[in-house]
Formats: structure tokens, sequence, C-alpha cells
């Protein structure tokens, strides 16, 4: 089991949780970040980082957002880790409690740091 | 969650300032804690993945003044066989864990801050009334167990201080995930080493919370650092027990040295991982003949006391005579020479007594002990 990046993140990139991670396996795309389950101890140190509550164990991850498991699994091997803070978003605060983004995300990888 | 907020509430009182060598200053008040091998960032009022090392005001606070679990435990339950056979350690265990491993053995302890099935109340204590209790029950050596020592780093090393200067020697029961730091910081304290090596499947060992390379740069590192290392893996059909990396562990370690022992002990189901069967006979002794085959001098298949034949034993590794006889954590018979072979006088590597017991005192089971 690794930790789930869901919905909740795109169009925000708040990204205050990947520098909290210990194995690096945040991975950046244009809209929002994903988390790599290979790569994921299950620790959970990022999931009390996030200010929109995007990040959940994949046991516990809403049902409605069980299509963040493979959207996670795949973008991962796709877009560039990130490890560093960064500013979030220009349209975060905007999009932060808009729901049903899903649509919205952007398979373009972002800029990563590493 | 009432159970962990009351934990953590009794736990806040038993705190104290992190050593500065376990402990880097980053910006805007946070701390990155190094003293084991996740190096977390811990932002202010936010605790570090083993969830008892945590920031207050840009102060690392960690545990201290209390134990979890005590007793006195025969040292070949640690298991260390290479040191002070048929002797006796004092073992002490804190709460938490910067692991999760689903099959823990000791998970009400190590897991009390994650798990609100996992309950063991603390007992508040100094480290002069620990040492006090192995002074008073003559045991030679003092452990830090039961739960990653490593994450209460700085206790240890208060129980330590003391029981040195009482004469013991002092030793961790560790799962490896170290760091250069918190190694040079135990050093003057500590001897004794042992490191699970839960497996040589990165993928694996994520599952359980860890990283595999950590483990084995720790594993180098106490060796080059002249600590006393044994290893033990606990061997779990179908996780970690295929020929291929039994044989990658087994030569792991013995390119490091063929004279680090290596327990091989039998898993029974525990915690959450309760659907591999329990490891066999056979399966254990698969795993003595991958490390064996890779050269190591000394491997011990443990958790099934009187049914792997004469292989709980010691040989000498140049001569084949019996050295020690065991059968699970009991001394049957001694028949060392100081730190050699009675026999042909190879040196046994190893931390010995001048005049070891030629058996165990003890009955082979842990004693409970109160302060």
């Amino acid at each position: 089991m690794a930790y789930i990046v869901a919905e909740p993140c795109i169009r925000c990139k708040y990204v205050d949780c990947v520098e909290i991670c210990p194995v690096m396996c945040f991975h950046e795309g244009a809209n929002c970040l994903v988390i790599d389950p290979d790569e994921c101890i299950d620790c959970g140190a990022c999931v009390d980082q996030c200010p929109v509550n995007a990040i959940f164990p994949e046991e516990s991850l809403p049902e409605k957002w069980r299509e963040f498991v493979e959207i996670n699994a795949r973008f991962s091997k796709e877009w560039p880790v990130i490890t560093h803070k960064q500013v979030p978003l220009p349209t975060a605060d905007e999009y932060k409690s808009v729901e049903n983004k899903r649509a919205l995300l952007d398979p373009t990888p972002g800029a990563g740091d590493v | 969650m009432a159970v962990e907020v009351r934990l953590k509430e009794l736990l806040g009182g038993n705190t104290m300032d992190a050593a500065p060598e376990l402990v880097v200053q980053e910006e805007n008040g946070d701390i990155r804690c190094v003293a084991c091998g996740h190096r977390c960032l811990i932002r202010e009022d936010k605790a570090g993945i083993c969830r008892v090392r945590f920031n207050r005001k840009g102060v690392l606070r960690v545990p201290g003044g209390y134990v979890a679990g005590l007793q006195i435990d025969p040292i070949e339950k640690k298991p260390f066989f290479h040191a002070f056979p048929g002797r006796e350690a004092l073992s002490f265990g804190m709460l938490g864990c910067d692991f999760h491993c689903g099959y823990c053995q000791n998970w009400v302890t190590s897991q009390a801050l994650r798990d609100d099935a996992a309950v063991v109340l603390p007992k508040v204590c100094d480290a002069t009334e620990l040492v006090a209790l192995g002074t008073r029950h003559r045991t030679p050596v003092v452990v830090s167990t039961y739960n990653e020592p490593l994450i209460t780093s700085e206790w240890a090393v208060q129980v330590f201080e003391k029981a040195r200067a009482a004469g013991m020697v002092c030793g961790y029961v560790s799962n490896g995930n170290a760091t250069p730091e918190v190694l040079s910081f135990l050093r003057p304290f500590v001897d004794l080493y042992k490191v699970d090596l839960k497996g040589f499947n990165d993928k694996n060992y994520r599952k359980l919370g860890g990283v595999l390379k950590n483990v084995c740069d720790t594993i180098e590192r106490l060796k080059a650092m002249g600590f006393w290392v044994e290893i033990v893996t606990l061997v779990v059909p179908g996780f970690n027990d295929s020929p291929e990396e039994l044989r990658h562990m087994g030569e792991f370690l013995a390119g490091i040295s063929p004279d680090i022992p290596w327990h091989v002990t039998a898993f029974h189901p525990d915690y959450k991982m309760t659907e591999p069967p329990r490891t066999t006979i056979h399966e254990l002794e698969r795993a003595y003949d991958a490390g064996k085959e890779a050269g190591l001098h000394f491997v011990y298949p443990g958790n099934l006391p009187g049914l792997v034949g004469d292989r709980e034993s010691t040989y000498c590794p140049s001569c084949h005579t019996l050295l020690i006889r065991r059968r699970g954590f009991l001394v049957l018979e001694n028949r060392m020479k100081g730190n050699g072979c009675a026999k042909c006088g190879a040196a046994i590597p190893g931390v010995w007594e001048e005049h070891a017991p030629k058996q165990s005192a003890g009955d082979g089971y842990p004693r409970a002990v109160r302060l």
C-alpha cells in the first residue's frame, strides 16, 4: 500500500508536502502532484502537510477518487521528481474548495527540481 | 484516538531536548532530525515519522525518563551468540518505531503511537534506577531493545553512561535505519549492535517503512566503526525466502566480513501479517545453507529450539571443534578458552569473558523485574 495524491491537489499544488517526504517520491505535473507507489514507504508524514487534504493512504482513499491509484502509478513514471517547496499555483485559492476537478488534470509534466 | 491522545499527554512530560549531534537547524524554525535514516524535516508543532521526536518552538524534544518494557533476558534472546554467552542482559524499551512492520513481534510497544490497539503504559524512572537494577541482578550487559532504540538514543546514552561507569557493556537491538551522525553519537557508549536485515528486496523493505540501502550502509558502517555486529533475518515464507534473496543476503554479509554471525529465525504469524504460514524446519535449513554457501562462518537458525540438529551451536571455523553447545536461548556447554578455541587456539570473533560460565545460569527464559 502507498499513499495517494487525489483530486483536491488539481490546480492548487501547494507543494507543502514534498520537503517532508523522506524518500523523495513526489512527482510534479503541470497542475498537480503524484506519489510514486514503488518509492513510497507508507510513513504518512506528508498527509497533514497538505492544506487541502489531498493525500490518503490507499486503503482509506474515498471511493470517488479510486481512479487516482492508477493516476499516481502512471504519472509518477512520466513526471519529474520534486523535493523543494515552491510557490503554489496562482489558481490555488480559487480551486481549493472546488469539487469534481478530475477533468482539469493536466498530463503535461511539471518542471521538477531533481 | 482517545488512547493515542492519553498516551501522548502521558509521554509529553517525559521528554528532554535532543542531543545537538542529532539536530540540524533548518530555515523558518524547521528542524531536521538525524537520529534515524528518515532524516525527518520536522516543522513547528509537528513530530517526525517515529511520532516520538517533535518540534516544540524550534527545539527538538525527544523521549526520556521512562521504560515501556523491562526485563532480564538471556543474552542469546537479543540475539547475541558471540558476546557474553550464558549471561543475562538487562533489557529495556520505550515506545515508538520509525518502521511499521506488519509482522512486528513487539507491536504493542513499537506501534503504540500509531495503533490504538497497542497499549502499554510507560513506567517513569531515571537512569540511575535502571542501572542499579542491573547491578543488583549482576547483569554484565544492558541493552536498549523492544522498540527501535535509534529514535530514543538520547535516553539510551543517559542510561549507558551510568551503566559503563558501573562496569556493564551496552548494546542496541535495532532495525539498522541509522545515520552516520547517530552512530558517531552512540559509539563511545555502545559495543554490541544487532541489526535486523529484513530482506534484500527494496520494494518489500518500503512496505515495512524503510529503505534497503540505509540498512546495508549501516551494517557496513558499524563494522568499519568497530561495533560488534550480529545480524538477524526473520525468514518469512513467500516474503523474503526465495533462494536468490537468501543468497544475496548471505553474500552481502560475507562480503563485509565472514565473521558476522547471521541468525536466520523462524516466523510466526503476528500483528497484521497473519497469512504466511510458520517457517518450517526445512525452510530454515535452506536459509542456513545459503549463509554457509556464501562463506559465512557462523549461521544460526533460530526460534525452533532443538529442531535444527547441531546448527544452534558454535564450531571453530579452523578445526571444527564444538565450542558452544546451545538449545534455544540456553547455553548447555561452553568449551571456549578465553576468546579462542580450546583445541587449536584460533581466535573466535566476538566479545568474550575471560572466565565465562560453562553453561547458562538461568533456565533460558526471560525474567520479569521491577524497579
